[in-house]
């Protein structure tokens, strides 16, 4: 018995052997097994013997080495394992069930639809799969067989239908499960770092930020490509790529056109958006320096007052929690909307400045162009004093200093917004001072203690805190959302009418007007900014409407408590006409822009040819009444 | 909307193997409809109480029905001639000029939506022979001839002296306290056989078979008192207003039952959410272009019944929707009713409680008039109108019920 084997990779799943003497493909180990041992194979050998051709080495241990060098695919690794080296052993196991290399965790599954049948001295001799019917003779067979695909299919139809099962990959299928895990990996690697929250990392931080940017912009290069696959990213180099998923493609309308179009003018440029996160992490990093300081500077107080102040950490995240949608909380686990750029390490938790966040439009990632005012908070363990803040304010230009020489920044103080301003550039920071204590009812009665920060300026830093969540929760992944709401930004800088709309309230209003779209249906940016229009129109901010609940406070207030009659009046009389112009194809009015010219279609000319035609039998109802 | 889809009635002789992949894929959306979407918008501030104006809908709706004087009056004419045209479908007798197969009574008096001071009952007569206008005449001598004999033996008041007349749609009988139209049209497969030069007209023959489908329709789904009490409602604001002049009654019909029935509980709304609704419905653009309206269930493809009307139309009834939706929100409702005041407020600035309300122009027009708290200020003088798309989908089956 000597032959080479050849596994060749063209039918089945790859896993058939050629017995290289007799020209002989055989599936299965078993089944070349055989045919080693049949006469056949044994008459070629001893007629390559007589003849004195040479034939191929004998020993066992060298056909397997010689096998390994012929052995393209890794599916090779079960025939190896199956110990062709000893073909004599188990010939009767099913050959379908050997096929199916199981993965090595898969758990077997159906162990009570598999009857043993025994024989009359009560010697089990064989299995037989109810679910499956089919009947095994060996218990390893029975092993395999519970693992396999086909039973677990079985399984599944018939038992329990939530069973995974993997779908046997074609090589095409293979190719997308590969790349689907390639990516998972990779953003499971970017979050690991991100959650990491190493201070040093300020790539992550950056990327985060230009994460945000480039999905909506990723997108909008992709409508507006006609192309059938997505390109690739626009911006060099580039972060690992997120939500690629497929959004179904539809014809994109002329509204759509002009929404993307006005879209990309007030989106902000790159060096801006670059420069803005220069002087924030700047700024993030000096703080993180001051904070240092001040730690060194007071070192060890009493181990008491360390442990009151974890306690009270975990409790502004547990009541914050509470207020927020519980929708939300699944989300916060897995540590996306952690973006606490955290001071603690884990040997000081008596740290005065605990960790300083972004906030506003900057973390909403609702910059537009030209805006040169951002926003961070800084969490303080205890409540903020105006001698803390004096302290921070003259520590700061040092720290500042020390993290970027080259740019030249100035520190002002701004106690009336509890907080300090770092300039720079053309650019402002504020910087706001908070702790989760102030949310303390005694708190509110403890006012008399002049030192501490305006109570009411803190807890808007906080509602700043949740705001952020909850937009990073809602509205980041509401296909259009975040455009439509830049749009709107837009719109309330522009128009005066909509002015006295707040930003909050404005952000609300287009996350709950857009998810609200019976069936799920994603809206295109047209759509959408037509149906935020159709919905303030239908007098949904006028008074005696529902309002807006605000999903980070208690009992949910109106958030948009502030409008006058007059303002709401105004308001949605302006929504009126806007939808009317929308309708009658005059978008870009809304918009603050010259209408775009019409895309050369070829088909235009049929369309407008059908429209003339019907035109007479428009005007015909006729009436009596 | 079925812009490709099959059109299979009788008379279609274009829209037939039309290439679909030249279609552009029109998919026209819902508006946004607060009832539809109330759990992403939880009440968060008492709601106002409504319940003056809940009465004063009532209230409105009481004087708008018919008297018992004028029921009487107008029940009595329907039943004679029904009576008289019932025979005439038995037993024609020696009257060849036409063959009656169907007599049916349609429009406000069948489906008891009747507003006092029009007192007009329709039914529909199908003939089995083709309309002429001879046969018309025919029939209506007829019809006055038995009616005189039906009359004989009463004693007839001098206001119960009846008229005839003939017209294009069929004959009016009329005394001075009620109206029976007796529309004539014929039976469906005949349509294509009509020829304008001697036979009446096609449109309207199709309009009259429309409006028995309507009634049909409005039995089975729109039965439920609130309907027919915010039909009333609204048919009297149409009235009044004339930017809604273009709604046809249908129109009004399947708004009504749109407003009251369509939400997710499938239960009628109260009245008076009912009727705010409705003027929400339209402000939020229901009948403007590229909204998905309301598809005519009586249609065999669908059509949505706001491309009856042109553009223009279009934009004026959403724009008086809009300015009475916001009269209505701070409390002027009762100039929308008619209780008080005049129907300017559509069309004039007012003011209600310190806030001013600013009527709206067009946005179908040429560059309109600038306008206070309005964001297109500066932009208004530089489009020229554009063209408008997607009213095209007018079926030539279209056909406004046309009934009282």
């Amino acid at each position: 018995m000597a032959a080479s084997v050849a596994v060749t990779s063209q039918n089945r799943a790859g896993n058939s052997l050629r017995c290289q003497l007799c020209d002989v493909t055989c599936t299965g180990n078993d089944a070349y097994a055989a045919h080693i041992r049949g006469a056949k194979h044994q008459k070629v050998v001893l007629l390559h013997t007589k003849l004195g051709k040479p034939i191929p080495p004998q020993e066992p241990e060298v056909i397997g080495g010689a096998r390994k060098s012929v052995s393209s695919t890794p599916k090779i690794n079960f025939v190896q394992s199956g110990g062709l080296g000893i073909p004599a052993g188990n010939g009767d196991t099913s050959k379908e069930e050997e096929e199916e290399t199981p993965e090595p965790d898969i758990q077997p599954v159906g162990q009570d639809y598999i009857e043993e049948i025994k024989s009359d001295d009560g010697k089990v001799i064989s299995f037989n799969c109810k679910l499956c019917e089919c009947r095994f003779n060996d218990p390893n067979a029975k092993e395999m067989h519970m693992k396999g695909r086909r039973h677990r299919l079985q399984y599944k139809k018939k038992v329990n239908p939530d069973l995974v099962v993997d779908v046997k990959p074609s090589l095409r299928q293979r190719k997308i499960q590969e790349e689907k895990m390639r990516r998972a990996a990779l953003r499971e690697e970017f979050w690991a770092r991100r959650h990491y929250n190493m201070p040093e990392d300020e790539e992550g931080m950056y990327w985060e930020d230009r994460r945000r940017y480039e999905e909506e912009y990723m997108e909008m290069v992709r409508r507006g490509n006609m192309g059938p696959y997505p390109r690739g990213r626009p911006f060099p180099g580039g972060a690992p790529p997120y939500f690629q998923g497929g959004m179904p493609r539809r014809t994109e309308s002329s509204d759509d056109r002009h929404v993307m179009a006005r879209h990309s003018e007030i989106y902000p440029k790159e060096e801006e958006l670059q420069s803005i996160q220069r002087i924030v992490s700047h700024t993030e990093r000096a703080l993180k320096n001051v904070s240092d300081q001040l730690a060194e500077a007071k070192p060890k107080e009493g181990q008491a007052a360390a442990a009151g102040q974890t306690t009270t950490k975990s409790d502004s995240t547990t009541t914050s929690k509470s207020d927020i949608e519980k929708t939300l909380e699944q989300q916060k686990e897995d540590g996306r909307d952690n973006q606490l750029f955290s001071f603690q390490q884990d040997r000081d938790a008596n740290r005065i400045l605990k960790g300083v966040m972004r906030v506003g439009h900057l973390a909403k990632g609702l910059l537009l162009r030209g805006d040169t005012n951002v926003e961070l908070v800084v969490l303080c363990a205890d409540k903020p004093t105006l001698t803390l803040l004096k302290k921070v304010v003259e520590l700061l230009p040092a720290a500042l200093k020390q993290v970027a020489s080259e740019n030249t920044y100035t520190v002002t103080i701004n106690a009336a917004e509890a907080g300090l301003i770092v300039a720079g550039e053309g650019l402002t920071v504020l910087v706001q001072f908070t702790s989760p204590v102030m949310r303390e009812q005694e708190a509110a009665s403890g006012g008399l203690d002049r030192d501490v920060l305006s109570r009411g300026k803190c807890l808007q830093a906080l509602a700043a805190l949740r705001h952020t969540k909850w937009f990073q929760a809602r509205a980041l992944g509401l296909h259009s959302c975040v455009v439509i709401i830049r749009i709107l930004r837009d719109l309330c800088q522009r128009v005066p009418t909509w002015s006295p709309l707040s930003s909050w309230a404005m952000e609300l209003l287009a996350e709950k007007v857009i998810s609200s779209v019976p069936g799920q249906v994603q809206l295109s940016p047209g759509d959408a900014l037509r149906r935020v229009m159709e919905a303030v129109a239908s007098g949904l901010l006028l008074p005696g409407g529902p309002g807006l609940g605000d999903p980070c406070e208690k009992d949910s207030p109106d958030a948009a408590v502030a409008l006058t009659p007059q303002q709401r009046e105004d308001l949605t009389c302006s929504a009126q006409y806007a939808l009317r112009l929308i309708a009658y194809r005059q978008i870009y009015k809304v918009l603050g822009m010259d209408p775009l010219p019409a895309p050369q279609k070829v088909f235009r000319r049929d369309r407008s040819a059908r429209k003339r035609r019907r035109s007479g039998g428009e005007q015909e109802g006729s009436e009596i009444n | 909307m079925a812009r490709g889809g099959m059109r299979g009635r009788g008379g279609m002789n274009r829209g037939i193997g039309r290439p679909p992949y030249k279609v552009k894929m029109f998919l026209p959306r819902h508006p946004f409809d607060l009832a539809l979407c109330e759990s992403s918008f939880p009440r968060v501030k008492p709601a106002p109480d409504e319940t003056a104006f809940t009465q004063a809908l009532l209230k409105r709706n009481a004087d708008l029905s018919p008297t018992p004087a004028e029921q009487t009056a107008i029940l009595n004419l329907v039943t004679k001639i029904q009576t008289v045209l019932d025979n005439l479908v038995v037993a024609p007798g020696n009257f060849d000029a036409c063959q009656l197969d169907e007599v049916r009574q349609v429009g406000s008096f069948k489906k008891g939506t009747m507003v006092t001071g029009h007192n007009v009952a329709d039914i529909v007569v199908i003939l089995k022979t083709l309309p002429t206008r001879e046969a018309v005449e025919a029939l209506g001598n007829k019809v006055k001839e038995d009616l005189k004999n039906l009359m004989k033996n009463e004693i007839v008041a001098k206001g119960e002296q009846l008229t005839h007349s003939t017209n294009e749609r069929g004959i009016e009988i009329s005394n001075s306290y009620a109206c029976v139209r007796v529309m004539v049209t014929t039976l469906h497969h005949n349509i294509r056989k009509l020829d304008p030069e001697i036979h009446l007209d096609q449109k309207i023959m199709l309009s009259h078979l429309a409006a028995i489908r309507h009634s049909r329709w409005f039995e089975e789904n729109a039965h439920h008192s609130s309907i027919k009490v915010l039909i009333r409602l609204l048919r009297d604001v149409r009235s009044r207003f004339d930017g809604f002049d273009p709604l046809t009654p249908w129109m009004l019909d399947l708004l009504a039952h749109f407003a009251i029935m369509h939400n997710p509980s499938r239960q009628a709304l109260p009245l008076n959410v009912a009727f705010r609704r409705v003027f929400q419905l339209l402000s939020a653009g229901l009948f403007l272009p590229g909204s998905a309206g309301i598809t005519d269930p009586c249609e065999g493809v669908s059509l949505r019944i706001h491309t009856a009307m042109t553009l223009e139309q279009q934009d004026v009834c959403c724009l008086t929707a809009q300015t009475l939706l916001r009269v209505l929100a701070h409390g002027g409702y009762k100039h929308i009713l008619g209780l008080e005041g005049n129907s300017s407020i559509a069309k004039e600035m007012s003011v209600w409680d310190g806030v001013v309300v600013s009527p709206l122009d067009k946005a179908y027009e040429n560059p309109p008039e600038k306008k206070d708290g309005d964001e297109e200020d500066e932009d208004m003088e530089g489009g020229g109108r554009r063209e408008h798309g997607n009213a095209g989908d007018i079926s030539r089956f279209f056909t406004s019920s046309t009934l009282s």
